[in-house]
């Protein structure tokens, strides 16, 4: 199974650049996930390496196999790049049944009668749905459909699975059974994937690595613990899942530690900086959740724990979130218990903090 | 697992296409360029001649523009084509927006059946319409006769420019209605809801919200039929002339039939400038529009509509647009049916005394039977050919990554500006130019049907585009991930998708392609007689009775494909038409 390289994408729309330089590699057998808000770049880097827009700069290849070559006017269409692809509309053909859509790339692909019923058969088997066979897709549910147009990409045996946006059509709940059940069986065929996203959850729970997008650049890839745990920058960090961002000047550097002196007389130890210089100012990112909220009366008292206003409160089912004043910076903290009173402490782990450019 | 592994063996590669689909989008782009812009360039060099192009040794001159412009009836049938496509526009606009909000906007009884059966007259031929008119409300007319001996009232004449220009404002309304219509749909009501919110009074909200919506909608239809309304030709023909109103469309047919040299450049010269002032208008138009805006989007989500209540005026507007329509469409349909049926035309016999099957029965035979077997072939064959074309070019034009398609849309639209008799006088010197194709084409049916196809191809264009740029991008694109090349995609996925918007532009081009005339009376030979034309040839030569015969088997032959057609399919992408 092969590797996708793309090699320094350039596409411009009139005055917009859309893709600025894309570069990155995807794994034999990786799920690998272009991540971003909408209008980031991820769509059309998508639908460059399906062969559906065409950059003006850059090289793609799939497998060994270049597929674009802008310096040599290379551009394979779309029917020669053997890509199975899940639109965000699904795309199913209303006009055809479940399995006159799936006969559709065999037969294109001259397979013998019976080979293409063989064919849609196992695939249908694969999603688990043999009996909607002869059903037409405004029968189907949109899960139902979805199923189709992945097994419409699989069937034909595509040396990569492009999916995009593949759930933003369902409901929250059919959402989460979708993606589990999409990981597995990417996971169960071993085939190269690119999952095109803007949700974070998706990204983080689906993924092998990320590739985060803003304003046509990557701005990381990594695991998703890596983008989520040490986001290379401030977007990357504001990104994905939310985020505490505390500025402040280092005072002290000692061995793997850092002072840094916050705003209204406050400090903050955090471990593990390198190359961290006297009177840097740096940003430092905390997790909501990694942060320990105190009652105010607290014994434990010491590094890194602050006095704090609380502003306001939230009930979210599983978790309460706060509000913070930390005089003029502001914090958000999660807990799972309430504190009582307006006035509490919080405490901010040295080692769940990372700095962001 | 076992079956996944069978699953994944490597396939063969996908049949590539024999055609390769560049040459076919070449060829259709080719074909529809050479066929829509073809007949002008002959006709600019004919008007640049000093003799008809089939004389030899012909030099360049500007002669038949001098002459033309020379010529003091030309000015003044200018003068008289402007008062009248003015006095067109403005009641077309006017009636065609008020029946539009009525029956858009308010709790107006009967409104599903009024956006029906106002769209009526401008489906109907207009040929034997206006004859229809003349039955009732010409000068001698049945109903003028009524009201001038009876009640002792006049009745507006209809031979004069205003009367002309109200005719062809009955006809032309639906335009006005559509666009309005359109917009109306399109316009979140909610914008309404939100000043009813805020205070204002029912009329207070159609003064200050639901009228200036419209404005774009209201300019954009005025001027196509201000431009339309230019090109007319039957109705001077037919009321003007009788009357010494000349407009340019009949100046330069007079011209043309009655030179003492045949074929003059004067007449080419003044169909060039007509080509420029309705270009001209044309470009207007596209400027006032935003590219995409001028079509009518069904889709999106169907939001309800909120109703103004009109209260006590519920009844009486609802009966005056009854009212309007049984004065100006169902009287002349009947007007021209008692035409066909009397020996002479008279308010002052009764009917019944003077019926006669006498002129149904002459268009058994002859130049009238010819008539009708040559517009049913031309209309069959032409709609099914310019539905073929059109859908490919629409694909080419909005599905493909063909270079010059975005040419294809403006092209595709221009005939639609284009007066008929241009077309016709550029198609006659075209097929004189171009040899023995030529000949074939001028000495068949198929020149007439070629031209009249041509003038169409917007309709077809209206009617398909809407519903292709509906059909999801990601369609296609899945397609051609699953290996399938352009033609194979198109011809498999998107042309079944495009199947009710090419049997509604089928319904539709049949039935104009079968009442079309102007472009013909030039081209018409013995024997390549098409309906229209007949009953214009023979009307001026007085033969009023099998010309009102004609026109009924137009009027029928139209009302039953329309019914077929709507049962069979809904036609309601004839909201295309305002394009």
């Amino acid at each position: 199974m092969p590797e996708i390289a793309v090699e320094s994408l350039v596409k411009t729309f009139g005055e917009q650049r859309a893709l600025d330089h894309v570069d990155f590699n995807v794994r034999d057998g990786e799920l690998f996930t272009l991540l971003g808000p909408s209008g980031c770049g991820k769509s059309t880097t998508l639908m460059s390496i399906a062969g559906f827009q065409r950059p003006e700069e850059g090289r793609i290849s799939v497998g060994g196999q270049i597929v674009f070559d802008a310096g040599r006017g290379i551009a394979l269409p779309a029917e020669h790049r053997n890509l199975g692809i899940v639109f965000q509309s699904y795309a199913v053909w209303p006009h055809m049944t479940v399995a006159e859509n799936l006969a559709f790339p065999l037969k294109v692909r001259r397979l013998k009668r019976n080979e293409i019923k063989e064919r849609i058969a196992q695939t249908l088997e694969l999603v688990e749905m043999e009996p909607y066979v002869k059903r037409y897709p405004h029968e189907l549910s949109g899960g139902q459909q979805q199923r189709v147009a992945l097994a419409r990409a699989l069937v034909y045996s595509p040396s990569v699975l492009l999916l995009d946006e593949p759930f933003s059509n369902l409901d929250a709940k059919l959402r989460i059974r979708a993606r589990s059940w999409v990981k597995d069986l990417q996971h169960r065929l071993g085939l190269t994937t690119i999952f095109v996203t803007h949700d974070q959850d998706e990204a983080l729970s689906m993924s092998d690595r990320i590739a985060v997008m803003s304003n046509g650049e990557i701005q990381q890839i990594g695991a998703p613990e890596d983008v989520y745990i040490r986001p290379a920058n401030r977007f990357v960090a504001e990104f994905v899942g939310r985020v505490n961002l505390i500025e402040g000047v280092v005072s002290v550097v000692d061995g793997g530690k850092v002072v840094l002196d916050v705003d209204g007389g406050r400090r903050l130890t955090v471990d593990s900086i390198d190359s961290a210089r006297v009177s840097e100012r740096l940003t430092v990112v905390v997790r909501p959740e990694a942060m320990t909220l105190l009652a105010a009366d607290d014994p434990l008292n010491g590094t890194n724990t602050w006095d704090v206003d609380v502003h306001a409160t939230a009930f979210l089912g599983d978790h309460y979130e706060y509000e913070l004043e930390a005089g003029s910076l502001r914090l958000i903290a999660q807990t799972s218990r309430p504190l009582d009173g307006s006035r509490i402490r919080v405490h901010i782990p040295g080692d769940a903090c990372s700095v962001v450019e | 697992m076992a079956t996944t592994s069978h699953s994944f063996e490597a396939l063969p590669h996908p049949r590539r296409s024999v055609i390769p689909a560049s040459l076919l989008q070449w060829l259709t782009w080719g074909l529809v360029f050479t066929l829509v812009l073809g007949p002008f360039l002959p006709l600019l060099y004919a008007s640049l001649r000093d003799r008809p192009l089939y004389e030899t040794g012909g030099v360049f001159t500007v002669e038949p523009y001098r002459e033309l412009f020379g010529d003091r009836v030309f000015w003044h049938a200018w003068w008289n084509t402007l008062q009248f496509a003015a006095l067109t526009t403005t009641m077309a606009v006017a009636l065609g927006a008020a029946v539009a909000i009525l029956c858009t906007r308010t709790d107006l009884p009967g409104r599903k059946a009024f956006s029906r059966f106002v769209l009526l007259p401008l489906l109907l031929p207009s040929l034997g319409m206006v004859l229809g008119w003349i039955a009732v409300w010409g000068d001698g007319g049945y109903v003028t006769s009524f009201f001038n001996q009876r009640l002792h009232v006049g009745v507006p004449a209809i031979d004069t420019i205003f009367g002309m220009a109200l005719v062809e404002a009955t006809r032309l309304m639906p335009i006005a209605f559509l666009t309005c219509q359109a917009a109306l749909v399109r316009a979140d009501s909610s914008l309404e809801d939100a000043a009813r919110s805020a205070g204002a009074a029912p009329l207070r909200v159609l003064r200050s919200i639901t009228i200036p919506m419209l404005r774009p909608a209201l300019l954009n239809s005025a001027t196509l039929i201000f431009t339309l309304s230019i090109a007319v030709l039957g109705l001077p023909l037919l009321l003007g002339v009788p009357n010494n109103i000349q407009f340019v469309s009949s100046y330069l047919y007079t011209v043309w039939t009655n030179a003492s040299s045949p074929d003059p450049g004067s007449v080419s010269a003044g169909a060039m400038m007509l080509l420029l002032v309705a270009t001209l208008l044309l470009l207007v138009r596209n400027r006032l529009l935003g590219a995409e805006a001028r079509f009518v989007s069904v889709g999106g989500k169907a939001t309800r509509v909120a109703l103004l209540s009109l209260h006590n005026w519920r009844w009486p507007l609802a009966a005056s647009i009854a009212l309007y329509l049984f004065l100006t469409t169902l009287l002349p349909v009947l007007g021209l049916a008692l035409m066909s049926f009397v020996v002479v035309l008279t308010p002052l016999i009764a009917p019944w005394e003077l019926f006669t099957w006498s002129h149904w029965q002459t268009l058994d035979d002859g130049v009238f039977q010819n008539s009708i077997r040559n517009s049913v072939i031309i209309a069959l064959v032409g709609a099914v050919l310019a539905t073929a074309l059109v859908a490919l070019a629409t694909l080419v034009a909005h599905r493909s990554i063909f270079r010059f398609r975005r040419t294809l849309p403006f092209v595709l639209l221009y005939p639609r500006a284009i007066p008929g008799i241009i077309i016709g006088i550029g198609f006659f010197w075209a097929f004189l130019l171009t040899g023995a194709l030529g000949d074939w084409f001028r000495n068949s049916i198929w020149g007439i049907m070629l031209a009249f196809c041509i003038r169409n191809l917007p309709l077809a264009y209206i009617v398909m585009y809407p519903t292709m740029a509906r059909i999801g991008e990601e369609l296609d694109r899945a397609g051609r991930a699953a290996g399938a090349g352009w033609w194979t995609t198109s011809r498999r996925i998107v042309l079944p998708l495009l199947r009710p918007a090419m049997f509604a532009a089928f319904i539709l081009l049949f039935v104009e392609l079968l009442n079309d005339y102007d472009p013909a009376v030039f081209l018409v030979k013995p024997g390549t007689e098409v309906m229209g034309a007949t009953m214009l040839s023979q009307f001026i030569q007085g033969a009023v009775g099998p010309v009102a015969a004609l026109a009924m088997v137009q009027v029928l032959v139209t009302v039953v494909v329309l019914a077929v057609g709507s049962r069979v399919f809904n036609l309601d992408t004839t909201g295309g038409h305002d394009a």
